[in-house]
């Protein structure tokens, strides 16, 4: 199979899941107690809005029962409710009282960009740690960094993230633990942000959520920094006044959150790298390398991790799927209006089109970046191609 | 077809091969403990699981405070506490108070003796009450503005140490801003008088939160929430993933693919995500009820389940049952005679009850009777005993008795068609029995966790099942004719239940872990609860300057999913095939 073939099929396959998906959140939606109708409008519910034909008064509830269509059939409304996901009309929100779509396009990319920090952390720190422990196989280092990789995956994040903050964001407290960035090495305050995105002092003082960065950039703030204007930078605060400190600025807050979840997912990481790892250890090949007089480092680096490192790209899905899970409870804890800040708040409010949205936007990433994974295993691998 | 007494000889020898079978297995297993022990992380996660569960099982004795309330729901807050709020962990300030004297003598509040009270604490009934203090010592004596008064204007009686004794200065000084002053004392902690305290020793170890409640004692109790939803969480999973698992890979084909299509849907979101969206599509529930014709069906099933074991008793013979007959079994006549009472005095009138409909009544009166018919009507000693004019000899010998699965199999259809007659005939009109009362709000995140966490297992068992399925013994099995809910759960599953335990181990902690995830923000537990999840997120209002309050709590789960893990961890070495030996 040729590889553009394998990637069409792929993509095919991908359909029918998401079909599924659509499926289940509109099952999910339906089961929800709540009643979307009088949600919509709250207390106002009982006001006439217009008269039908026969001269009878229509209440906005009713009316907002008639615009959703909650009186159809369920067939047709899900035949509605597909139509709309399919050309983007992901319904308003009402807790943000914006389209669903205005609402996630803010919210992802910052999910995204923390995820991203995440595994450019898991990966390095996990594999090294991996490959280490696979070469001291049964010795101390081995058990210490074994115990870690399970201990990694056992806390919970959202106490991780308190405990990181405690530790590295804090200054000097006059009691109790943390702040150590303070007592070891002096810097006052702590060493990174505490939480939020930017700088306080990065909003407009007038309206006070309104950052700095375009409204019509990408999102991601560590690519937008690059393109805040001149004539904005000028109006900027004296420590903030050039691109590079604004992207610091951001890298820096970033620093945490990302951490917090890289460390989380490393543990796993580490697990299958020993794992992968000490099984080519034992393949033939290595063996005649050995058996060359190749250096010890040379067998391990250059012949036995590279194939070892193939069955690694396949976890990355889960460590994105691992990594989208977690930003739900890391958002929360540093402030970032994140996918999973949104969620949580939609579902605190039993804000329907919101929750689907998230969830269906979170597959879509999610299933997307599965197939990049295995088209990548599909290239660094071509036996998987001829299945 | 073959008489009872053809199947003798089998018997014996299906005996035989079971007994040999539990020496081999009882061998087996100190071989796996064998194994096990290597592994000083393995060792160390069973330490730590069973730790957790001795101090979950022990927390009425261990903790300090003891609630005697239902933990889990919101109806019985615990109660407002007397100590100080916010202390640190092993301050000596948790048996302090502070109180309020009023010593303006015109006051209607004013006495020269003032008892030594605590602040409201709300009882069970829901009602306010004070407990009476027995103070040990004064500390600290303030007017209304915070200035510091000569603690001699005040002491204690000498014969009630509950009693604090106002000096004519105090309340005859009429300059004092606004009529009162403040002491503050030392009280004996009745509830700190727990055994295993040095005596004296009244200081909270980890603190005490916002409402003045002893840490200590909520994150014990916290581990019982924890370790029921992890374990229920779990096994929901293990037996629903299991049996959606063997279905798929053992019939293929078509159900396969449909089956896997729709893990693939629930494999398509991430797991916190989707069971969040779960959680509030789940409807508010206060307590689990069931209906009526399932209440009908439990003890009836029940009384198979004695069937079986006398079933089994009469094939082994009377040689080892007599030794090792459980109590099931040996007490059956008690067991009837109370099913009997109970159906008869409590359910029964119930039963009429529940719905005006003669027809219902009728037919429930036909139901009952008819189960109970068909009961006794397979019943094989019955049967020889009673001669319908060789109507009962033309129906034993039409029975293969030597498979006593296929006798089980006709009581079992004939039970649930009673149980689906039964179903039909009481309708829809509300008859309900209420199982738990009070039905806690975790039960969301359990049923979320359970809905989310399925498709894990029938996946993982599908590969076990496909694996094992093409093995000779299954053709062998297939072969003589068994049908395939006997290939599936008694030839394929026992030998692909490895991988399933592993995982089983490290899903409670994974429970655990999104379950505490999940209440943390704010799906389940309700504020107040001794949660885990909760009480980190409580602690957030105080962070970073109370830290203690959110380190215990989150320790626990970190303690109790790690010993999980490595437990599951070092039962994944003992099972894999590369270290038998």
């Amino acid at each position: 199979m040729k590889l553009h073939e394998f990637v069409v099929r792929r993509l095919l396959l991908l359909i029918p899941v998401m079909i599924g998906v659509a499926i289940l959140t509109f099952t999910i939606s339906h089961l929800i107690p709540a009643d979307a109708a009088a949600a919509r409008c709250g207390d106002r519910c009982g006001l006439t809005v217009g008269y039908t034909e026969d001269g009878e008064p229509i209440s906005a509830y009713q009316f907002n029962r008639e615009q959703m269509g909650m009186d159809e059939p369920v067939t047709t409304q899900f035949r509605i409710y597909f139509e709309d996901l399919a050309v983007g009309d992901w319904g308003e929100s009402s807790t943000y009282h914006r389209p669903v779509a205005d609402v996630i396009k803010d919210a992802a990319p910052i999910t995204l960009e923390m995820t991203f920090f995440a595994l450019l952390i898991a990966y390095p720190l996990g594999i090294t740690l991996g490959i280490l422990s696979a070469v001291r196989q049964d010795r101390m280092f081995d058990h210490v960094s074994r115990f870690f990789a399970i201990a990694f995956v056992s806390l919970p994040i959202f106490w991780f993230a308190m405990v990181l903050q405690l530790l590295f964001a804090i200054g000097a407290p006059e009691s109790g633990p943390g702040g150590y960035c303070e007592i070891v090495l002096g810097i006052e305050g702590g060493c990174f942000p505490i939480f939020g995105r930017h700088d306080p002092s990065l909003t407009y003082p007038e309206d006070g959520f309104a950052s700095y960065f375009p409204a019509g950039g990408t999102g991601f703030h560590l690519i937008d920094s690059w393109f805040v204007t001149d004539q904005k930078l000028a109006t900027l605060p004296a420590d903030y006044g050039s691109n590079w400190l604004l992207f610091k600025d951001t890298l820096l807050h970033l620093a945490l959150p990302s951490a917090c979840l890289g460390i989380a997912s490393s543990g796993a990481l580490l697990r299958y790298m020993r794992a992968s790892l000490l099984e080519v250890l034992h393949e033939d090949y290595v063996r005649t390398a050995r058996a060359k007089g190749v250096s010890e480092f040379r067998v391990v680096v250059v012949h036995a991790c590279r194939n070892a490192l193939i069955p690694i790209v396949t976890i990355l899905g889960f460590s994105i799927g691992g990594a989208l899970s977690g930003a739900v409870l890391t958002e929360t804890i540093f402030a970032f209006n994140g996918m999973g800040r949104v969620a949580v708040k939609s579902i605190q409010y039993i804000d329907l089109p919101v929750i689907m949205g998230v969830t269906i936007i979170t597959a879509v990433i999610f299933l997307l970046s599965n197939l990049v994974v295995d088209i990548m295993y599909a290239i660094v691998d071509p036996r998987v191609r001829l299945e | 077809m073959r008489g009872w007494d053809e199947g003798k000889e089998d018997r014996k020898e299906s005996l035989r091969r079971t007994l040999e079978a539990l020496s081999q297995s009882r061998s087996d297993l100190s071989r796996s403990w064998r194994i096990y022990r290597r592994s000083l992380l393995a060792v160390m996660g069973l330490v730590m699981v069973m730790c957790v569960g001795t101090i979950s099982y022990l927390a009425d004795e261990i903790a300090v405070e003891h609630p005697y309330r239902n933990l889990q729901d919101d109806e019985w807050l615990w109660s407002i506490d007397y100590e100080p709020q916010r202390k640190e962990p092993f301050s000596e300030e948790c048996d302090w108070h502070e109180q309020s004297i009023t010593t303006n003598p015109n006051s209607p509040l004013f006495s020269e003796t003032v008892v030594a009270e605590s602040d409201n604490k709300v009882g069970d009934d829901g009602r306010y009450f004070k407990d009476t203090l027995s103070v040990v010592r004064l500390i600290n004596l303030e007017d209304d503005k915070g200035y510091d008064l000569d603690i001699t204007l005040i002491s204690v009686d000498p014969n009630n140490s509950s009693i604090l004794i106002l000096s004519p200065e105090l309340y005859g000084n009429t300059s004092l801003p606004g009529g009162k002053v403040w002491v503050l004392y030392e009280f004996d902690n009745e509830d700190m008088h727990v055994s295993w305290m040095p005596e004296g020793y009244q200081r909270c170890i980890f603190g005490t939160n916002h409402q003045g409640q002893d840490m200590f004692s909520k994150v014990l109790y916290g581990s019982r929430v924890s370790l029921q939803i992890g374990i229920t969480v779990a096994l929901l999973t293990v037996i629903i993933g299991t049996i959606v698992g063997s279905v798929s890979g053992y019939f293929g084909g078509r159900v396969d693919e449909i089956i896997m299509r729709i893990c693939d849907v629930f494999f398509a979101i991430p797991g916190l995500i989707l069971a969040m969206a779960v959680v509030s599509a789940i409807p508010e529930m206060t307590s689990l009820t069931m209906p009526i014709w399932l209440g009908v069906l439990f003890p009836i099933l029940f009384l198979t389940v004695v069937f079986r074991e006398y079933l089994t008793s009469t094939i082994a013979g009377d040689q080892i049952f007599d030794q090792v007959m459980s109590p099931l079994m040996r007490y059956r006549n008690v067991f009837l005679g109370i099913f009997c009472i109970f159906f008869f005095f409590v359910l029964w009138p119930d039963l009429f009850d529940i719905s005006d409909s003669r027809d219902w009544r009728i037919a429930t009166g036909i139901g009952v009777i008819l189960i109970l018919g068909m009961l006794a009507l397979a019943d094989k000693r019955f049967i020889e005993k009673a001669n319908f004019d060789g109507a009962g000899d033309r129906l034993g010998n039409s029975l293969d008795w030597t498979n006593p699965w296929r006798y089980l199999t006709l009581r079992t259809v004939a039970i649930f068609v009673a149980a689906v007659a039964l179903y039909e005939f009481s309708g829809s009109d509300g008859g309900e029995i209420v199982v738990i009362k009070d039905f806690d709000r975790l039960w969301k995140i359990q049923a979320a966790l359970i809905v989310t966490g399925w498709p894990g297992y029938a996946r993982l068992i599908r590969g076990q099942v496909l694996y094992v399925k093409e093995m000779t013994f299954v053709e062998a099995a297939r072969s003589v004719g068994a049908p395939s809910g006997r290939i599936m759960f008694r030839h394929i599953l026992p030998n692909a239940w490895a991988p399933l335990l592993v995982a089983f181990t490290l899903d409670i902690g994974g429970a655990i872990l999104s379950a505490s995830g999940l209440s943390f923000i704010g799906l389940g537990a309700k504020s107040g609860t001794a949660e885990w999840g909760i009480l980190v997120s409580e602690s957030r209002q105080w962070f970073p300057d109370d830290a203690f309050l959110m380190l215990f709590p989150g320790l626990a789960i970190a303690v109790t999913v790690l010993g999980f893990n490595l437990l599951g961890d070092g039962i994944r070495d003992v099972v894999d095939p590369k270290n038998r030996r």
